[in-house]
């Protein structure tokens, strides 16, 4: 008799503590745990970028990233031949493009697209989530959290998102980006789970296609994704010539 | 002659040998599909090389009764050049520690009437040293790119001039000693940074900046204050007048930015048409502006507007003079077969008559549409440059695809108009097609 009591209670318990974090958990806090989930807070990485046409044909770019903090980023593209030495730095909102041959730093918008394709500014230099959106409102489907996010302010490239995340994991499963009129601009979906080291487990790709590009598609693929301290400075326009100085 | 004047000395058959390979055998297009990626093929390696190597056609509708054409002095100029250029472009880096070595040479071979004209330039060849993220010193030849403007940069002090229809080609640089510094704050000031500049002028050094046996100095002191790029330039030194200026740069929206310079010029020497078609020299303070916006739409088609005021320039009048000189020279020649005047016009030319946007007052309008019609890596471009005080003009419509992986190929027509008299009508070229295709590796 005392054995089923402690288990009723215990049951009892368990479900009380779930229920509690699942009502605790505010549609904010989500956000945020999916940014800590998904990359340290002040990181090196590498991506490939790949565009695929219609027709299959594709073009590839490699980039070695650094971000800092909430709010700073530079990327740096050292691969194809075209395209090495070009890099793009965030700092905020403010967003430039460095151009060798041109030897100076341009202000870009995070609706341009350095690479062509799917992919704009914003998406090749995303910084947190949360840094840039406000969860306004959250479903639960399932074994998944549907948030409303709304961004900011206006010079963040999405109006609002609508990003599903895996309850267990807390990792983003699907993006849907939208123009304040209410227009689909693309979604993003991730996959292939990998673990890239110092309890990083996270997704290694990125898919994207959009309405306005049929029958294109956007990937990125994730690589050596490790945690690094950077020094302020890395992140100034008079670096941004230097930045392959940093690659170890 | 140094040894790569030397290697490279008869390159004519050997460079477009090479070019054609080059051209027929790579095949830029990438077919992986399989998403796979092998972060090690991309490991830094302390030796990077790279460049492009270019073929270029042109189809040029001479002003053969332009002035420009008759300080050529040319008999018989005729009215349309075919010319063939092929160029090779070599930059790359080694890096040991905290030392890296740059550099970035150039060499071309064009034909036209008949001939080959060869040209290899060092551009940058410079050593830099780096103590920390903080601090850097170089040492060495290097090409200097201030100013926020697109087409003109009147706080350019040390740049060369660049050419606004190609404002993105590698420039030559100057041989210099530098130092950098860089801090970033939190607050309203987010970045510092402060650059000067060892610029020395000897009869062998830099010649062709200034007065020789002058050691001369520039300083830029950038700040990012309040999400807003602002640069303050200093240029002092014998080889040319003291000068400074200021720029600045910042988003009004996302995909609205405003940029500007200022250029103040206090004891400005310039050299002046007088009685006869001979010049004198005179000195007065001037003011130099640049007013910019850049622009995106929506449906991606950005347009880049400025105002330009070239206080170092010349007014319509003076040039309406020098003109006239020329002309006069040109019917002195045709009539009896004597230069002088076209002599004493051409020595004026060099002395800054014939220099590119020698006018006062310019406006420049590029619209490029980024992929339209869903055509990836597609660009059509439009440039057009006009001159508020003659009304002459030039208009350089463009395509631009760079869909083959490692491959540009643009096309560009270039038209030139304006009466006689105005800069525009006075050029060389009346009209010129353009085909330009680059592989780079």
């Amino acid at each position: 008799m005392k054995r089923i009591q402690i288990l009723l209670m215990s049951t009892a318990y368990f479900l009380l503590v779930y229920a509690g974090i699942a009502v605790a958990m505010e549609p904010n806090e989500i956000l945020q745990q999916v940014d800590a989930r998904m990359q340290p807070r002040s990181y090196e990485m590498y991506r490939k970028l790949i565009n695929v046409e219609p027709d299959g044909t594709s073009k590839e770019f490699v980039l070695y990233t650094v971000k800092k903090g909430q709010d700073k980023m530079v990327a740096l593209f050292i691969s194809p031949a075209s395209e090495k030495g070009r890099a793009t730095l965030r700092l905020g909102e403010n967003m430039w493009l460095y151009i060798p041959n041109v030897g100076k730093p341009l202000r870009i918008t995070s609706l341009q697209s350095v690479v062509g394709g799917v992919f704009n500014n914003s998406d090749i230099l995303r910084l947190d989530f949360s840094a840039e959106y406000d969860a306004l409102g959250m479903n639960e489907e399932g074994e998944q959290y549907v948030l409303e996010l709304k961004a900011k302010n206006g010079s963040v490239a999405y109006d609002h998102l609508k990003m599903t995340v895996d309850a267990k994991s807390l990792l983003p499963l699907d993006i849907e980006c939208y123009a304040a009129s209410g227009m689909l601009i693309k979604t993003l979906h991730y996959s292939k789970i990998k673990d890239f080291g110092n309890g990083m487990v996270r997704p290694s790709m990125l898919e994207t296609d959009s309405p306005l590009y049929k029958g294109y598609k956007s990937v990125m693929l994730f690589a050596k994704m490790q945690e690094r301290e950077l020094a302020d400075e890395v992140f100034t326009l008079n670096y941004m010539s230097k930045v392959d100085e940093l690659r170890q | 002659m140094t040894l790569l004047q030397r290697l490279l000395r008869g390159w004519s058959l050997d460079v477009w040998m090479a070019t054609l390979m080059i051209l027929l055998t790579c095949s830029g297009v990438s077919a992986d599909d399989e998403f796979s990626f092998d972060v090690e093929e991309f490991e830094k390696k302390a030796l990077q090389a790279g460049g492009y190597v270019e073929a270029k056609w042109e189809h040029i509708n001479r002003n053969e009764q332009g002035a420009i054409s008759w300080l050529g002095l040319d008999d018989d100029p005729g009215n349309t050049l075919d010319r063939l250029g092929a160029l090779l472009q070599l930059n790359g880096s080694y890096t040991r520690e905290k030392l890296s070595l740059y550099w970035l040479l150039q060499g071309s071979e064009t034909w036209q009437d008949d001939e080959w004209l060869d040209t290899v330039d060092a551009f940058e060849a410079y050593v830099t040293f780096k103590s920390s993220a903080n601090g850097s010193g170089s040492l060495g030849k290097k090409s200097y790119k201030w100013g926020k403007g697109y087409a003109w940069n009147p706080v350019g002090f040390i740049n060369r001039s660049k050419d606004p229809n190609n404002p993105d080609e590698a420039l030559e640089g100057y041989i210099t000693a530098e130092t950098e510094f860089i801090k970033s704050f939190s607050g309203n000031l987010q970045n510092l940074a402060l650059t000067t500049v060892l610029l020395p002028v000897t009869e062998d050094v830099n010649d062709d900046f200034g007065q020789a046996n002058n050691m001369n100095l520039a300083a830029r002191l950038y700040l990012l204050y309040l999400d807003t790029d602002l640069d303050f330039i200093l240029y002092t030194g014998n080889a040319r007048s003291t000068r400074f200026g200021f720029d600045v740069s910042r988003n009004i929206t996302p995909s609205f930015e405003v940029h500007g310079e200022y250029a103040f010029f206090p004891n400005f020497e310039k050299v002046y048409l007088g009685e006869e078609g001979n010049s004198y020299r005179e000195k007065d303070s001037e003011h130099s502006l640049l007013l910019g916006i850049r622009h995106l739409t929506e449906f991606n088609l950005t347009s880049i507007l400025e105002y330009y005021h070239n206080g170092t320039g010349y007014s319509d009048d003076e040039l309406e003079e020098f003109y006239s000189l020329v002309s006069q020279g040109a019917i002195q020649y045709a009539q009896s077969g004597q230069d002088t005047l076209l002599q004493k016009a051409q020595k004026l030319g060099q002395q800054g008559y014939t220099k590119p946007y020698l006018g006062r007052d310019y406006l420049y309008a590029r619209f490029s549409l980024k992929e339209p019609w869903d055509i990836l890596y597609f660009t059509p471009a439009l440039t057009t440059i006009y001159n508020l005080n003659d009304q002459s003009y030039s208009i350089t419509p463009e395509i631009l695809y760079t869909g083959l992986t490692n491959w540009e190929i643009r096309l560009r027509f270039s038209l030139l108009q304006g009466r006689s008299s105005t800069e525009y009508g006075e050029k060389l070229n009346q009209n010129k097609v353009e085909l330009r295709v680059r592989y780079f590796f």
